[in-house]
């Protein structure tokens, strides 16, 4: 039997650096292939070429076993390669049935052929979700649904015209375990069908569930191709990263620290209508305090208010013992406080400019205390930096950063408050889609910083990361605390069941 | 990578430098005046005008704003100078204009930044307006401004020195729109506030979060442009001895074209002021030498509207195709098989 998909002996250069190098992967029907890498392994780029985004330098690509060229996203689409980015595409005010059918509406015949036949629309929107076995009313607005609706709404659009080979990007990245097991649902209905699936996430967990086969790319080459029953956690680990991170998938051997210094933020009954109520928590130098709830818990508006970005309603904010009014960033850059946001792309970074300039964009009184840059102490500050996080960059500091893998772009990011010397640095979802190398690495920064006296709340809907990095975790429900675990005590389960609201 | 994007820089700047030289020898050919002296020395004054506002809008746009009551704003403080130089004193009115010039500026910024009115629709609001109480304050009149009393005091020889006069044969308005050209160049390259701009122009909301404060460099921004409007106004008078409350018809348009054919986005976070130089000089030159030409001051609108709709035009393709762009320099230029030029990472 032929395989569905075969690319061969891919080889990609960007700017003389080359990205992929001799790749070679292979897809069957009905098959779930895991692509995995580190960012920068080179999987978006591959996976641009397969959709016609990029143009290879070498190799072929072969569908049937036919030699094919796929020069642009219309020629992917007509040879029913679908893409599925993390970042959702569909018109939220409009019903799951015209987001279905969107660029395909159904006509009224004769003389009325101008018109939209909204009862067939519906009947063919109807016709694709019982298919797969969606429970989703096609009559609600797009909007109105959960993330994993959408996601399973633009599957569901994305396989319902003619589909043979789809691409998932991180699908699971912004869901909990029961949708993620919704999802796989899907997955697997499409397999039934013929379907095959390059399936790329950073969660080994999820792939071992779904994948047939798994494949490892490292530094724009082909480490290996294996059957999921074959790999083991570590083998994968160390593929990836062609070293072993031993303290990555059990708790972290953090250091078992029993004493920490002064409080450095205190929150005293912070109250936000319809976000939090009456938060009250205290962290201390040397600390990393993890914040777990699921999505809409009401934490990551917590850390806004903190950082100023939204006024709370009552409360109050101390920064070492002192009460600090906090109405904008700057006064909380000014307290002290440093502020990793959700979205680094939209939020972080100005993605334009250089990694130096965005490092160095929270010091200007330091660096430029009479408003003219001092050029060879900022090139001097961002290089120490860029170095003591590894940030990895083609090309040096002078590189924009939005041609950074997302890892090195959170580093940056990082970087940027660490270079501002905060007390207290806020972060939200400090690795959400970022590879598990530089995953390990910032984990190992901030147990660093954190052991140097920087005080660190940690917002997360990521369990294991909460577990293997915070000194004391704290869970929150619906706005409000609902529990506080020292690290001994702390375990998924006992944490899943207080972020739910569910007695302890 | 670094060395290609600079590359890149300097491609842009070189084809507008060939644009430009295209340009002045299409008009060299079409007429013999072209390079006279004179003719040189009016577009250099022309030049001086609009290449005044151009380096604060430059700043501006660079930050994502937009100004488009800057010609109205110049025309309200010329006619300020005309009426009230005799109640006044000459140069007294003409630091009045500049004060109210800069005001206008920052009204405009509290309006957009404060109160969040959409750029385009605060400023042509304001050159609505500007304009409308130009017409109001010099009555509708083209008003003479020199010494009624034909005296030629001191003060008068001092405003009039300020158009005329000249440093080493170089007039006065050209010296000072180089000088607010180098300094601008220097603030941009240098200084926090340059940085600013661009940072809060390529993403406000990461400037913000980062713990600028938008705001206040926006605001800056929009009263500076105000008070280079004021000073571009003083110098013209100065110059023409006389305020139109219709002068400067659509320099705004003028000085957009320039800045976004120089290479300036209009979402903002991108572009230089040296591109501006280019620009403004290409556009200078096309529009002499249409009037050289007897051209119609309606040709030489449609003229200038299509060149903004190009650079416009030009501004989007080099947005959206910046992929494709260099995907065609990476398999064209980089054959697979070389060796990487860098080491990577």
């Amino acid at each position: 039997m032929t395989a569905l998909l075969q690319m061969q002996n891919i080889s990609k250069s960007f700017y003389g650096v080359k990205v992929l190098d001799d790749v070679s992967i292979s897809l069957s029907a009905g098959e779930v292939l895991a692509l995995l890498g580190e960012n920068g392994a080179g999987k978006s780029t591959l996976i641009k070429i397969l959709n016609g985004d990029y143009q290879k330098d070498g190799g072929s690509v072969l569908i049937d076993g036919q030699p094919t060229e796929i020069t642009h996203p219309r020629d992917a689409e007509k040879l029913g390669i679908r893409m599925i980015y993390q970042e959702l595409h569909y018109a939220p005010e409009l019903s799951v049935a015209e987001n279905l059918v969107l660029g395909h509406l159904p006509r009224k015949s004769g003389a009325l052929k101008w018109m939209v036949d909204w009862p067939k629309m519906r009947e063919m929107a109807r016709d694709v979700l019982t298919l797969l076995n969606v429970d989703i009313d096609p009559a609600a607005k797009m909007g109105s649904l959960t993330v994993v609706e959408r996601e399973i709404v633009e599957i569901v659009k994305a396989v319902s015209r003619q589909a043979r080979i789809v691409v998932m990007d991180e699908p699971t990245a912004a869901l909990t375990p029961p949708e993620v097991r919704q999802l796989f649902g899907i997955i697997e209905n499409l397999r039934s069908r013929g379907v095959g699936i390059i399936y790329i996430s950073h969660r080994l967990d999820e792939i071992k569930q779904i994948a047939q086969r798994v494949t490892v790319l490292r530094d724009g080459k082909h480490v290996n191709t294996l059957p999921i029953s074959e790999a083991s956690d570590e083998n994968i680990v160390q593929m990836m990263v062609g070293r072993k991170i031993e303290d990555r998938l059990h708790v972290r051997a953090l250091a078992k620290q029993t004493s920490f210094g002064e409080t450095a933020l205190s929150i005293r009954g912070l109250s936000k209508a319809d976000a939090f109520e009456d938060i009250t928590l205290d962290v201390r130098r040397g600390e990393i305090v993890g914040l777990f709830g699921l999505l809409g818990a009401g934490h990551v508006a917590l850390t806004r208010s903190l950082f100023g970005v939204e006024r709370p309603d009552s409360g109050q904010i101390l920064v070492d013992g002192a009460p600090v009014k906090i109405i904008s960033p700057q006064h909380a850059k000014r307290a002290g406080i440093g502020f990793v946001p959700l979205d680094r792309k939209v939020n972080g970074l100005v993605l334009g400019m250089s990694v130096r300039k965005n490092i160095t964009l929270s010091n200007w009184d330091k660096l430029a205390p009479l408003g003219v840059f001092s050029q060879g102490k900022e090139l001097a500050n961002t290089r120490a930096w860029v170095e003591r996080l590894g940030i990895r960059m083609a090309g040096g500091v002078e590189v924009e950063t939005r041609f950074l893998s997302g890892g090195n772009q959170q580093k940056v990011v990082l970087a940027r408050w660490l270079e501002a010397g905060v007390k207290v640095l806020l972060l939200n979802e400090p690795t959400w889609g970022v590879d598990v190398g530089a995953r390990s690495d910032i984990y190992d920064q901030l147990e660093a910083l954190a052991a140097e006296g920087l005080a660190i709340l940690m917002v997360s809907s990521d369990i294991e990361e909460v577990l293997n990095v915070s000194h004391r975790i704290l869970t929150i429900y619906k706005g409000r605390i609902t529990g506080e675990y020292s690290q001994a005590e702390a375990n998924q389960e006992i944490l899943l069941q207080s972020a739910a609201g569910g007695a302890q | 990578m670094n060395n290609r994007l600079r590359t890149r820089g300097l491609q842009e700047a070189a084809s507008l430098i060939v644009m430009l030289l295209l340009i002045i020898f299409v008009m060299s050919q079409l007429t013999d005046v072209f390079f006279t002296a004179r003719n040189l020395r009016n577009m250099m004054l022309e030049v001086s005008t609009v290449g005044i506002i151009a380096v604060f809008t430059t700043m501006l746009m660079i930050s994502g704003g937009l100004d488009l009551s800057v010609a109205a704003n110049l025309a309200l403080a010329g006619v300020i100078i005309g009426r009230f130089q005799a109640d006044w004193g000459i140069l007294q009115a003409a630091l009045a204009a500049v004060g109210v010039s800069t005001l206008i500026g920052a009204l405009n910024g509290f309006l957009v930044t404060y109160v969040g009115i959409n750029p385009l629709i605060t400023t042509i609001g304001m050159l609505s307006a500007a304009r409308g109480i130009a017409l109001v304050v010099a009555d509708g009149l083209t008003l003479p401004v020199f010494d009624l009393t034909g005296e030629a005091t001191d003060a008068y020889t001092l405003f009039h020195q300020l158009g005329e006069g000249e440093i080493a044969g170089v007039p006065l308005p050209i010296v000072i729109m180089v000088v607010l050209l180098i300094i601008g160049m220097l603030v941009m390259q240098f200084t926090t506030y340059g940085r600013a701009l661009y940072a809060i122009g390529g993403n406000a909301d990461a400037s913000r979060l980062a713990g600028l404060s938008v705001r206040r460099y926006r605001m800056i921004a929009y009263t500076l442009t105000g008070f280079s409007a004021g000073i571009a106004a003083v110098l013209l008078t100065a110059r023409l001895y006389a305020a139109d409350p219709k002068a400067a018809p659509s320099i705004e348009l003028t000085v957009i074209t320039a800045v976004v054919l120089g290479g300036v986005s209009l979402a903002g976070g991108k572009g230089t002021l040296f591109g501006t130089v280019l620009g403004v000089l290409i556009l200078t030159t096309l529009l002499n030498g249409l009037r050289l030409q007897s051209t119609s001051t309606e040709l030489q609108n449609i003229a200038q509207g299509l060149v903004l709709l190009l650079a416009v035009g030009l501004d989007q393709i080099r947005t959206r195709n910046i992929n494709w762009l260099k995907w065609l320099r990476t398999t064209r230029a980089l054959p697979a098989g070389q060796p990487a030029s860098n080491g990577g990472n």
